[in-house]
């Protein structure tokens, strides 16, 4: 590679690293797992850059966090993911509009949980959103972008995910 | 839950992303709606409690390092690829140093000081050149096609100085501008992507007289570093400047 293409990947990408390993340290939970997922993804953006068009920071970092998001995805699916057991189902997780689903009853812990806990529950597709946009700050559409679902989705994950933690939030307080 | 539509507006509106007109309808119903500021107050508590309590995690030297070594090891191994537009493109954008000096009407055939206006126009143009993508507007190593790409961008005819004879083909061309001028920028440079470190041979004043060009004068710009310049001018004909790089690779640029 080029010094000059080096440094152009290096600028690009090295300045999102702190975002790259809080998103990648929310999905798989541990430290050690978290950089090994970073780094992975900065091998495999490297791999990708040609395909990487755009100098505007803000695409870069969409662009970028994508890679490790499914970098995490890739080390879950290698079996050193978390406990849970379940695979993602947006019906089953997902309360309904109006009332809520039996299932979602079954997976709310009965006891009361801090907003930590809570958080660290959701599946892994509803606390990445809430991570890239209550942390990070990423708009509707950049989250799509890392997470690959259409913007409506991301909203109602979204709508989702803070129901939940607003649960969790209120029975904190409830003492 | 109260007014779900509102509900999913006010998601929108605290997120940044509801439009402003929508913005302000809603805001006017929150501002009378108390079920409403509930649901909004509750949300601004969550973000606030998140922000507070569930931390963004900064990447730690070790890790930066890591990555920057894993990635430089990789790198090279990008290296071999088939010798195409794309890797000529990159290749001409190589950090180089400048070495710009401009003639013309201006002054010939003198050292100047690395102060002078024209000579820090040309400096810019250069500087300029080296930029990802600014090298070449045009790649090709054929003057029927490099040359006719200037028309309708300039009102004279670039001359296509040869350099080939002197190991230097043409790789491609630019439009360029100086105090003003449109400039017709060719840029000439070996024909080898690899290109050792120490072995790299400059332009000589034989090259460019074989080129039909005259060295009028040079400009080094001293910051100790090996900086060159080569002034030109063909006799009687368009005025010329060349721009060494400290690779193998030079601009050679002409105006009316």
């Amino acid at each position: 590679m080029e010094s000059s293409e080096l440094a152009r990947f290096e600028a690009v990408v090295l300045p999102h690293l702190d975002a790259a390993y809080t998103l990648a340290r929310y999905l798989t939970r541990h430290d050690h797992d978290a950089e090994d997922v970073v780094q992975e993804a900065c091998l495999r953006a490297l791999k990708y850059f040609d395909g990487f068009r755009g100098a505007e920071e803000r695409s870069a970092r969409a662009w970028f966090l994508a890679i490790v998001r499914n970098a995490a995805y890739t080390w879950r699916r290698r079996g050193r993911g978390e406990a849970l057991a379940t695979e993602f189902d947006e019906r089953e997780h997902s309360d309904a509009v109006a009332g809520e689903h039996p299932e979602a009853e079954l997976l709310r812990s009965s006891a009361k949980e801090s907003l930590g806990r809570a958080l660290d529950r959701l599946p892994p597709e509803f606390r990445e959103v809430i991570v890239l946009r209550e942390l990070q700050g990423l708009s509707y559409k950049e989250i799509s972008d890392v997470a690959g679902v259409p913007v409506g989705t991301v909203m109602s994950r979204l709508s989702r995910a803070r129901m939940r933690l607003q649960e969790a939030l209120q029975d904190e307080e409830a003492g | 839950m109260a007014h779900p539509s509102f509900e999913a507006q006010l998601d929108m509106y605290l997120d940044g992303e509801l439009a402003a007109g929508d913005a302000r309808e809603l805001e006017a119903h929150v501002a009378q709606c108390p079920e409403c500021a509930r649901f909004r107050d509750a949300r601004l508590a969550l973000r606030a409690a998140l922000q507070a309590r569930a931390p963004a995690f900064p990447a730690s030297d070790t890790l930066r390092e890591r990555v920057r070594a894993a990635v430089r090891a990789a790198a090279p191994a990008r290296a071999s690829r088939p010798f195409g537009a794309r890797i000529l493109w990159r290749a001409l954008a190589l950090a180089a140093s400048v070495a710009i000096v401009a003639l013309g009407s201006w002054r010939l055939g003198q050292e100047r000081a690395a102060g002078d206006t024209v000579t820090d126009e040309v400096l810019a143009s250069h500087v300029r050149s080296l930029m990802p993508g600014h090298l070449t507007d045009v790649v090709s190593s054929e003057q029927h096609t490099v040359k006719p790409w200037f028309n309708g961008k300039l009102d004279f005819s670039p001359p296509v100085y040869d350099f080939a004879g002197s190991g230097f083909p043409l790789m491609g061309g630019r439009l360029d501008y100086l105090g003003g001028r449109p400039v017709a920028a060719l840029v000439y440079g070996r024909r080898q992507h690899l290109i050792k470190r120490g072995h790299a041979a400059g332009l000589s004043p034989a090259a460019v007289e074989d080129a039909g060009l005259r060295v009028l004068g040079r400009l080094r710009f001293g910051d100790g570093g090996a900086r060159r310049f080569r002034a030109a001018g063909a006799t009687g004909g368009p005025l010329a400047f060349i721009s060494c790089h400290a690779t193998p690779r030079f601009s050679v640029g002409s105006c009316r």
